[in-house]
């Protein structure tokens, strides 16, 4: 499909959306009161343009209708369930059928032969627990291409870089924390990297920049490729770099990227940066139309050496929302906050969040202020109630969190 | 049946299918790009040349021939005439020998017409009949042959027989649009497909993908809709 021309391609795109629009009017409440609402029927869409006549979608669409809220099947029709963490109080949950299965893996088996991934090849799979959904749609992407897989299992430093070296690992899936700690454990124990049949790493999760790509290219003796993916939608592979590495290729046959400014809603023009807005085109169970996903890029206009007609972007680091990026993961600050109000019983807990690095992942840590509303004279008490919060707050954002409390400074 | 916002586009050398049920449009959109129907909004493109507004002789001259729904054959025509007409624009293009070698093609590809080459079209079976009507189709050199329901009335051994000759003709680099209401048989030979319901495109998608849709299953190949119902206690 990649081998299209941009006619060919944006013919079968115009379908898709079509299809997709009339799939999601027919089949969810959500979409068919919108449509109704703007005084506009899917037939109306005739053209890619037409597009932008449709109302966003953003993630608190995701946690007002949870959990099937927004599916277009019949649940018997869905074969995988997936959970994200979403933005309020609700998880945001999105489902595949059989058929959404099959693109996917075509999808993630494209992005992987972009950056040279071959049958001969040995992947490794290391993604922590809030990215698992990916750490499957790789393995299925990799098994299709016929390499051979070493599935997901979040293990230590050690014990990856020993599967990495007696496995005879070629191709590392995984996110820049993982991998710049695993690099640094390497030198730090005294292994050096011609030990290794690492040629490649795959990063995913956060946008990373060249010097940090340099240098992991440079010590690891490896090629670095980026993936860009969504963790709400089932998909890992949205966007991929290719062997030229001239920006990111969006599979837009499949997932229609727009750039929008995100204060006034309207396109940008093409080249300027904005923030990414996507409709899935082929999607069966969980169509998204104009997507806001909270990511900043820009589309670049000149043609990538290797001939596809794919769409590419540059992804930035900027974000228009409130999301750290930790792991790979997009966390919601006032989920966390929203989550502590609960969970302490007070109203405005003072606190400030950072990620930091442990053992090979990242971690959420809160400062919380002791103050007189949290204050127990009983210790036990105290560390019990810091211990259960972070336990359940971790479960809702998918990697660890660690709380420490500070006194309050007059 | 209106149809109404549906795209769709065929590649060259491709064998793309449009199924739906009975009434969805599809009959309108083969009326449309054959330029049977005078009336709709829209482009038709073949070949970069946009369609509309041309006439049905015209839109053959382009090389679209279409396989009717039903055959229409010419019934009180020999088997060696419907073919010959068939050929009706080779010959006012003065391509005698190419018709000669045509005959000899279809008649390698379907034997039967050899046999009954001077019998009357009207007394062939359902399925001869169908054999003809291809045969006729393909006497205009087409550079994409639109097949309207070739299987309808036919038994399933026939069935089978008409669509891997259009399994053939692909791989012979014929460029097929094949509109169907039997989905297995369609799927199982087309690169893509396209389904239909009341005027819209539903869906679109590798024949690979569409087969496993269970949306396609239960309204298109039979599969029962049992207990349609969306909780689970």
């Amino acid at each position: 499909m990649d081998k299209l021309t941009i006619e060919e391609k944006n013919q079968i795109k115009l379908e898709r959306l079509q299809t997709t629009l009339n799939r999601a009017y027919k089949n969810v409440p959500f979409h068919r009161n919108r449509f109704i609402e703007n005084h506009l029927l899917p037939e109306a869409v005739v053209s890619l343009d037409d597009i932008r006549r449709l109302p966003f979608m953003d993630r608190s669409h995701l946690g007002i209708h949870y959990p099937y809220g927004l599916f277009a099947v019949p649940l018997r029709d869905i074969v995988r369930i997936h959970t994200a963490s979403g933005t309020g109080t609700n998880p945001s949950i999105s489902g595949y059928t059989k058929a959404d299965l099959m693109i996917w893996q075509k999808l993630v088996a494209r992005s992987l032969e972009a950056a040279g991934v071959t049958s001969m090849d040995i992947l490794q799979i290391n993604l922590p627990p809030g990215l698992a959904n990916w750490g499957r749609d790789y393995k299925d992407g990799a098994e299709n291409i016929g390499a051979s897989v070493i599935p997901n299992s979040p293990l230590s430093l050690h014990k990856t870089l020993m599967v990495l070296r007696d496995y005879k690992t070629t191709t590392l899936v995984t996110t820049l924390a993982f991998a710049e700690q695993l690099m640094d454990y390497m030198f730090a124990s005294e292994r050096n990297p011609n030990e290794f049949n690492l040629k490649r790493v795959v990063l995913v999760g956060e946008p990373v920049g060249s010097d940090q790509i340099k240098n992991l290219e440079e010590r690891l003796h490896v090629d670095v490729w980026l993936n860009y993916g969504l963790s709400e939608i089932p998909g890992p592979a949205i966007a991929f770099e290719c062997l030229h590495h001239c920006g990111m290729h969006i599979n837009d046959d499949h997932i229609m990227p727009e750039i929008i400014d995100p204060i006034t809603r309207e396109s940008v023009p093409t080249g300027q940066k904005g923030e990414l807005v996507l409709t899935t085109l082929s999607a069966r169970a969980f169509p998204l139309i104009r997507f806001r996903t909270g990511d900043m890029a820009r589309f670049l206009t000149h043609p990538c050496e290797c001939g596809s007609s794919l769409i590419t972007m540059e992804w930035l680091s900027e974000r228009t929302d409130n999301m750290m990026i930790v792991s790979g993961i997009k966390i919601s600050r006032e989920q966390v906050i929203l989550y502590l109000k609960d969970a302490l019983g007070v109203n405005d807990p003072k606190c400030s969040l950072r990620k930091i690095r442990h053992g090979g992942t990242e971690i959420v840590s809160i400062d919380l202020v002791l103050d007189d509303s949290l204050f127990s004279d009983e210790i036990k008490n105290l560390e019990k109630l810091m211990i259960n919060t972070s336990d359940t707050l971790a479960e809702l954002v998918g990697v660890t969190v660690k709380i420490t409390l500070t006194q309050k400074r007059d | 049946m209106a149809v109404q916002g549906v795209s769709l586009s065929v590649r060259e050398g491709e064998l793309i299918s449009i199924i739906g049920a009975n009434g969805a449009g599809k009959s309108t959109l083969l009326l449309a790009i054959s330029g049977l129907l005078t009336t709709w909004n829209g482009e038709i493109f073949f070949q970069e040349k946009n369609l509309k507004g041309m006439s049905p002789p015209a839109i053959v001259r382009q090389g679209i021939s279409l396989v009717p729904e039903g055959r229409e054959i010419f019934s009180p025509l020999s088997v060696m005439d419907n073919l010959r007409m068939g050929a009706y624009t080779m010959y006012r293009k003065g391509l005698k020998t190419q018709v000669k070698e045509d005959f000899e093609m279809i008649m390698e590809m379907f034997p039967i017409l050899r046999e009954r080459a001077n019998q009357l079209a009207g007394t062939l079976s359902g399925g001869e009949q169908q054999m003809l009507a291809i045969g006729r189709a393909l006497m205009a050199r087409p550079r994409l042959l639109v097949l309207d329901e070739p299987s309808m009335g036919l038994a399933p051994k026939i069935v089978e027989m008409i669509f891997s000759t259009i399994q053939r003709l692909r791989q012979e680099g014929v460029t097929i649009l094949l509109v169907e209401q039997n989905a297995r048989a369609a799927l199982k030979i087309a690169d893509r497909a396209y389904v239909l319901e009341t005027g819209k495109m539903v869906l679109e998608g590798s024949a690979e993908e569409l087969l496993v849709d269970d949306d396609v299953k239960r309204a298109y190949l039979g599969k029962d809709y049992g207990s349609f119902y969306d909780g689970r206690d």
